[in-house]
């Protein structure tokens, strides 16, 4: 325990449960992941796997329950707000070497408050859900291990579970340039053409840099392996291509902005294998 | 509806269509955009506008949806061309459909402020004397901002 822990928002002055006022809260950009798991037996995991399950498409309903859920946290716990979530996402892992599945939620928004109890909500209620889909052929399944992995944007700063990746060593090969920059009219007029990706193998970082951007450092597509990156977000990305290329100093010269996977991004944003991250200059239509 | 073209626009079509069969339309309000021949510098003789496909279509669905939560909205269409263009040809539309006339001018001129500062659209300007990419206006910044204050 640290010697000044962080209160209670959720207790007044006289320890009395209310709700937080958040409306002097600046609006920013959260995201929160979190995970769990249901242990089954390796039959029913077989089970599930082939679609053979009583009530059908186990993983499909658990995906709308906790998606539902997510949009309804604030009905099932007490002091929480209603949010307008922009994105939630919940996917399964099925893993038969420890016979249960992985489920994770991610949920994201533009608002005031923090969005990590809709995706621990999220979670909760997936799991909840196989077990409803599966409890037919196996009632001892067990749900364990339901916690937030990540949580970024907001005043108290991002939170990471575990050690950030990137550690290990035997990292696969360099960074892959387009050999001359693409240019707009490539293609369809006004698009940007598609260039070469990574390995794709290798869990990798998919990377576009867009516009003036492009014409500016001379690189218009490359993937950079995740085992790059000194961190798993954005300003780890960052490091990785500069680190890879020195064209890559010119993401800090002007204003440069970001999205990852189209949805604008700051650098503080997680990144996992697979992410499209682009890099443009301040927008200019209209 | 959202569109993201090469091919030129009709502003009359796409407001007959927005308006055709619905008796619940009290007031629409058209906005055209045209390339000009003069900006940063003058004598622009063409553009190329370059976009980021699939995050344009969802950016301009999000600044639909914000317009529809802040104002009762009965229909809007929003166009933008990509592509090379030139002067007086017309590049963006925004139509909006409400009851009453207020919320159609508002949402017509936050539509705009946002998709001028939040689409990923990008302009290159061919003049006699050179290319270049067109910089960021804090004068849209400004104008996108006034939408802050009230919300």
């Amino acid at each position: 325990m640290p010697l000044t822990h962080p209160s209670l928002t959720h207790l007044n002055a006289r320890g009395e449960a209310h709700m937080v006022d958040v409306a002097d809260k600046p609006e920013s950009r959260r995201e929160a992941s979190a995970s769990g798991l249901i242990r089954m037996q390796p039959a029913t995991l077989a089970l599930l796997a082939e679609g053979g399950l009583p009530k059908g498409d186990v993983l499909a309903t658990a995906r709308i329950a906790g998606i539902q859920a997510a949009k309804r946290t604030h009905e099932l716990i007490p002091l929480c707000h209603a949010l307008a979530l922009s994105k939630v996402a919940i996917d399964f892992t099925l893993d038969e070497r420890e016979s249960c599945v992985h489920v994770t939620a991610t949920c994201r928004l533009t608002g005031r408050t923090g969005v990590e109890m809709e995706a621990l909500t999220a979670v909760s209620v997936a799991c909840l859900t196989l077990y409803d889909m599966c409890k037919a052929v196996d009632k001892r399944m067990e749900i364990d291990a339901i916690h937030l992995d990540t949580k970024t944007g907001g005043k108290s700063g991002d939170y990471r579970r575990g050690e950030p990746r990137g550690a290990q060593a035997m990292v696969p090969p360099v960074i892959e340039s387009v050999a001359s920059p693409i240019v707009t009219g490539d293609g369809g007029p006004g698009e940007v053409s598609v260039g070469q990706r990574g390995d794709v193998a290798t869990p990798s970082i998919h990377v576009k840099c867009l516009a003036e951007l492009r014409e500016r450092l001379g690189v218009g597509e490359v993937s950079v392996p995740v085992e790059r990156l000194p961190s798993s977000d954005v300003a780890g990305l960052k490091t990785a291509l500069k680190a890879l290329d020195p064209r890559f100093a010119g993401l800090d010269e002007g204003r440069v902005l970001c999205a990852v996977n189209q949805v604008m991004a700051g650098e503080a944003t997680p990144l996992t294998d697979n992410d499209e991250v682009a890099f443009f200059p301040p927008v200019t239509g209209g | 509806m959202i569109r993201v073209q090469q091919d030129a626009f009709d502003a009359g079509v796409e407001q007959r269509t927005l308006l055709e069969g619905r008796r619940d339309i009290g007031a629409v309000v058209s906005f055209t955009g045209l390339v000009r021949d003069f900006n940063e510098r003058p004598e622009v003789q063409a553009l190329t506008l370059e976009h980021y496909p699939g995050m344009t279509e969802a950016a301009l669905g999000t600044i639909v949806e914000q317009a529809e939560a802040r104002w009762p909205l009965q229909g809007v269409t929003v166009i933008h061309r990509i592509g090379r263009l030139t002067p007086a040809d017309p590049i963006v539309l925004v139509v909006v459909a409400s009851a009453h006339r207020r919320a159609a001018f508002e949402a017509c001129d936050f539509i705009m402020d946002y998709l001028k500062t939040r689409a990923p659209f990008w302009k290159k300007e061919h003049t006699t004397s050179g290319d270049y990419w067109v910089s960021e206006r804090d004068g849209d910044h400004h104008d996108a901002r006034r939408w802050e204050m009230f919300s």
